[in-house]
């Protein structure tokens, strides 16, 4: 009985998996694809990685954007966390508002609202500017999920490790957060997602001499998309794996949940 | 004795936790967006950006102009409504699609669960045009997949459909681009639902159906919130999947709020229709929350 | 944790040092400009002859740049805006006076496209490259279908556009598409009769159903690959679009087609932002812009149209006897260039553009 069950999910989620990366395996492909479209197969060239690592500009709007993306995934997780874990704990009213509206207001609204508030404050344009603006709306990403899976928690732990003499923070830090941990990293890889790829506020908000790796490609659009810039993506998608793997093996538990073992 | 002072530290917890995030957000989101909300109530400038906040009469210059535009033109609200269609038709599908991959992860190995969420997500750290260029070469009419569809279509006598530049392809990108934030909720909610529970249900005689249905789909519910709210909210003002795949009539609410901003140049109302568009987000997405609360007392209120 | 710190900080510390950012320069000249809208060499040259540095920062649109420099952008000195988003800067305020004196080379343009309506005197602006919106099409499946293509007619007349059903686009731009229906109605590109501009929106609707698509985008993309046979679109992109058939040996020409009935001219402008930090910089690289061969190092990178006549002896044949590239003066006398339009007339622009969308 059991065994069927699975198979019909496993089955279902392998379609999933294909539907998740027929797509990328055409970009991964193309960035070989010997024509500067990305539009048919031609030929196969190395061609665009050459051009890739020649051209200086793409090189520093890539590692801004990582570096960005690093930075504003870090400081929402963190700040993200402390909401959800709030909203669930204390049924605040006003938290909910103000970490679900950015999700909803429209992109441009914020990046030129927030354009104008920078102007307003005299604060200069620039690497920080995006990076304040991209923590503005993942905040409420790993808010939500963090709360989501804090529902339903079993809240007798944390109350026995305070009854044993915790502090609020020491019963946080070694009971609750273990629990929580696969909502803070689903929510700390989706931050990390929306900003490495988000354009429009990231072009309201960049100064005069910032390039991020959105900013750069959404300028070819109306010329063409090379497959320079599908090289760009697999070699940057690689490296942000790469990391990843690298900080899970240092330090094992941090990817997974723990047990709620006695 | 003790209590005073473990509520005072109770409240002073609630500020320490709550307080930075709402800080953050009021000074670095509340503040610009108000000032940009209070903009639909001035006038557009005339060559763009805004009119004088007092003009030259020395009068402030506040209207609902704007406002009364939106209401009074009805293919706004026809577009709006057409957005709606599509981010819940999105929305469904995303459930639909994540739900049994969000599954079989969180039922995993533990040394394979990992590596299965970050193959999720690691499409999405490629750039999202090329992605979307992807999906036009997969859907091209000279494709193998336009060719199959359309080849069958004639075998029935039907004529060809593109599939490109379609509402077809909007909706399958708009899916496809929100896949992740549907899976990773559901999964941090499904992983940590405890196998015991659907050992007993089977020990007990329910079948496989049963099975999710009464037990593993309830306990997800708030799984499933999130991802929707996550998807629906989000996909509710997207405008770029329109603006590059889409046929001569998928011009969504987003489109109208980028034109608005853009080539109108009239700040004012673009602040509308954001106004409208976020609120209607935030209530139809408190009001998903609210009947799925009831759902959930009722249930348990039947099944205690 | 401890350990996770660390390693963050190494992972930092790597991703920052490497790849080396370029040394800080002293002197920049930051130059906001459409991508591909200068030849790299020129830059190089440019660089060398300034002991500069040139930070390129890129927008695909006027509006985009309209709208950031509404917001109040800045930092940037060199931008170059087309025509009528030039006459939005200038009308709020936005650009700085140029000092004519440290730009000698002005004299290199071309007389017709100075002294302009908007920028009398070129107080603010000085031309930099033109391009024409024109209609793009597939040679071979239009021989095939027999379908003129030097006239708006064959994107709007529906008795053409029932061969082509679903294999035609237009640009995504009210502006632009409303100005090639003026013109097709034989009206001028900048009439503001409201009567017109229905006439136009009927049109419009008229032809819609057989479009493929709204786009500005990807159509180019989509017709040097062969989906689509006829679009509405830019000189410049068809004549790269040609350029990628032909590299990728297909069986059809990607060719030019200037409608009998006119069309939109654009001339992109180099302006100086209000409060630029270096205007010395910029007029320099004005001027050194203005110089024939180095203004024609764009035409001949992406086929774009040229104002200067100091750079005609320096750009190639092929491009030169391009009658859509280098129109004739019969064909040029009925080139216009669009003019801004008042706020109460994009507003029933607007309405008029949703309409045509919405429905």
């Amino acid at each position: 009985m059991r065994k069927r069950r699975i198979t019909l999910a496993k089955v279902a989620a392998a379609f999933g998996y294909a539907f998740l990366y027929l797509p990328l395996v055409i970009v991964v492909v193309y960035s070989f694809n010997d024509s500067r479209l990305n539009a048919e197969w031609v030929g196969f060239t190395l061609n665009w990685y050459r051009t890739l690592f020649a051209d200086d500009d793409m090189l520093v709007a890539a590692r801004n954007s990582l570096v960005i993306g690093l930075c504003a995934s870090a400081v929402s997780t963190v700040l993200g966390t402390m909401a959800g874990f709030a909203m669930h704990r204390w049924k605040t009213r006003v938290l909910p508002i103000l970490v679900l509206t950015p999700i909803a207001i429209p992109e441009i609204l914020v990046g030129v609202s927030l354009l104008i508030f920078f102007v307003l404050l005299n604060f200069t344009l620039g690497l920080v500017s995006v990076a304040i603006a991209h923590i503005a709306f993942c905040i409420g990403f790993v808010a939500i999920v963090v709360r989501a899976r804090m529902a339903g928690m079993d809240e007798s732990l944390t109350e026995a490790a305070r009854d044993c003499g915790a502090t609020p923070w020491q019963a946080f830090r070694y009971v609750t957060l273990p629990l929580i941990m696969p909502g803070v990293i689903a929510g700390a890889l989706m931050a990390f997602t929306l900003s490495i790829d988000d354009f429009v506020i990231t072009f309201f908000t960049a100064g005069a001499g910032t390039v991020t790796l959105p900013l750069q490609i959404y300028s070819m659009i109306k010329i063409a998309v090379t497959p320079e810039v599908n090289a760009v993506s697999t070699l940057l998608m690689l490296l942000t794996l790469l990391l990843i793997v690298i900080a899970s093996r240092l330090s094992p538990s941090l990817l997974r949940s723990q047990e709620s073992t006695p | 004795m003790a209590t005073g002072a473990r509520e005072a530290a109770q409240v002073r917890g609630k500020w320490l936790v709550s307080g930075p995030p709402i800080l953050y957000l009021l000074v670095f989101f509340a503040a610009p967006t108000l000032i940009m909300a209070a903009a639909s109530l001035r006038t557009p400038g005339e060559f763009g950006g805004l009119a004088p906040l007092v003009d030259e009469a020395g009068k402030l210059d506040l209207n609902f102009d704007s406002f009364a535009r939106f209401f009074t033109e009805p293919v706004y609200l026809e577009v709006f409504v057409k957005s709606v269609i599509f981010a819940t038709a999105t929305t469904v599908l995303c459930l639909l699609i994540a739900y049994p991959l969000a599954s079989v992860i969180a039922t995993s190995p533990k040394r394979v669960r990992s590596l299965l969420l970050l193959l999720v997500i690691l499409p999405f750290w490629s750039n999202f045009l090329i992605r979307i260029y992807a999906w036009m070469i997969i859907l091209g009419p000279n494709a193998a997949l336009a060719r199959g569809v359309n080849g069958m279509l004639a075998w029935f006598g039907a004529g060809p459909v593109p599939l490109l530049f379609s509402s077809f392809a909007v909706l399958v990108c708009l899916v496809y681009v929100h896949l992740p934030f549907m899976v990773l909720p559901l999964y941090a909610n499904l992983e940590k639902h405890d196998p015991a529970l659907l050992d007993a249900a089977q020990d007990l005689g329910a079948h496989a159906w049963q099975r999710f249905w009464r037990i593993t789909f309830p306990l997800s519910l708030p799984g499933v919130y999130a991802g929707a709210a996550l998807v629906f909210i989000p996909a509710l003002g997207i405008f770029a999947i329109p603006d590059l795949l889409g046929g001569p009539n998928d011009t969504l609410i987003g489109n109208l709020i980028k034109q608005q901003f853009l080539e109108t140049r009239d700040w004012p109302f673009g602040s509308v229709l954001s106004i409208v568009l976020t609120v209607a987000a935030l209530a139809l997405a408190g009001l998903a929350a609210w009947f799925g609360q009831r759902a959930t007392r009722a249930r348990a209120l039947v099944d205690a | 944790m401890n350990r996770i710190a660390k390693l963050a900080a190494c992972v930092l510390a790597a991703v920052a040092l490497a790849p080396a950012a370029p040394a800080l320069a002293a002197d920049q000249l930051h130059l906001y400009n459409w991508n591909n809208y200068i030849a790299p060499e020129t830059i190089k040259r440019f660089e060398a002859q300034c002991k500069c540095e040139v930070v390129q920062t890129y927008y695909s649109d006027n509006e985009e740049l309209l709208a950031k420099i509404a917001a109040g952008a800045k930092g940037y000195d060199v931008m170059v805006p087309t025509s009528n988003a030039v006459e939005a800067l200038i009308r709020g305020k936005q650009l700085m006076p140029l000092d004519k004196s440290k730009l000698p080379n002005l004299k290199n343009i071309d007389k017709r496209y100075l002294d302009t309506s908007f920028d009398p005197g070129n107080t603010y602006s000085v031309p930099y490259a033109m391009s024409t919106t024109i209609i793009g099409y597939n040679d071979a499946k239009m021989k095939e279908l027999g379908l003129p293509t030097d006239t708006w007619a064959v994107i709007f007349d529906p008795k053409y556009l029932a061969k082509v059903k679903g294999r035609v686009t237009v640009l995504d731009s009210a502006n632009e598409l409303f100005a090639a229906a003026l013109k097709y109605l034989g009206y001028s590109a900048n009439d503001v009769d409201p009567k017109h501009w229905d006439e136009a929106a009927a049109a419009i609707k008229k032809a819609k159903p057989y479009w493929a698509a709204f786009n500005a985008s990807s159509y180019i993309k989509e017709l040097t690959v062969g989906n689509i046979w006829l679009v509405h679109g830019y000189s410049n992109d068809i004549f790269q679009a040609n350029l990628d058939a032909e590299a990728a040996k297909r069986p059809f020409h990607i060719l030019q087609g200037m409608p009998k009935e006119g069309a939109v001219l654009a001339v992109d402008n180099m302006v100086l932002q209000k409060g630029a930090p270096r205007p010395d910089l910029g007029l320099a690289f004005m001027n050194f812009m203005l110089e024939g061969q180095n203004s024609s190092e764009l035409t001949n990178l992406i086929g774009s149209g040229n104002p200067n006549t100091a750079a005609l002896p320096f750009i190639k044949p092929e491009i030169r006897a391009n009658p859509a590239i280098f129109p004739t003066p019969e064909v040029a006398a009925k080139l216009e260039q669009l003019k801004d339009l008042t706020a109460a007339q994009r507003r029933l622009r607007n309405r008029l553009w949703t309409e045509i969308k919405a429905r």
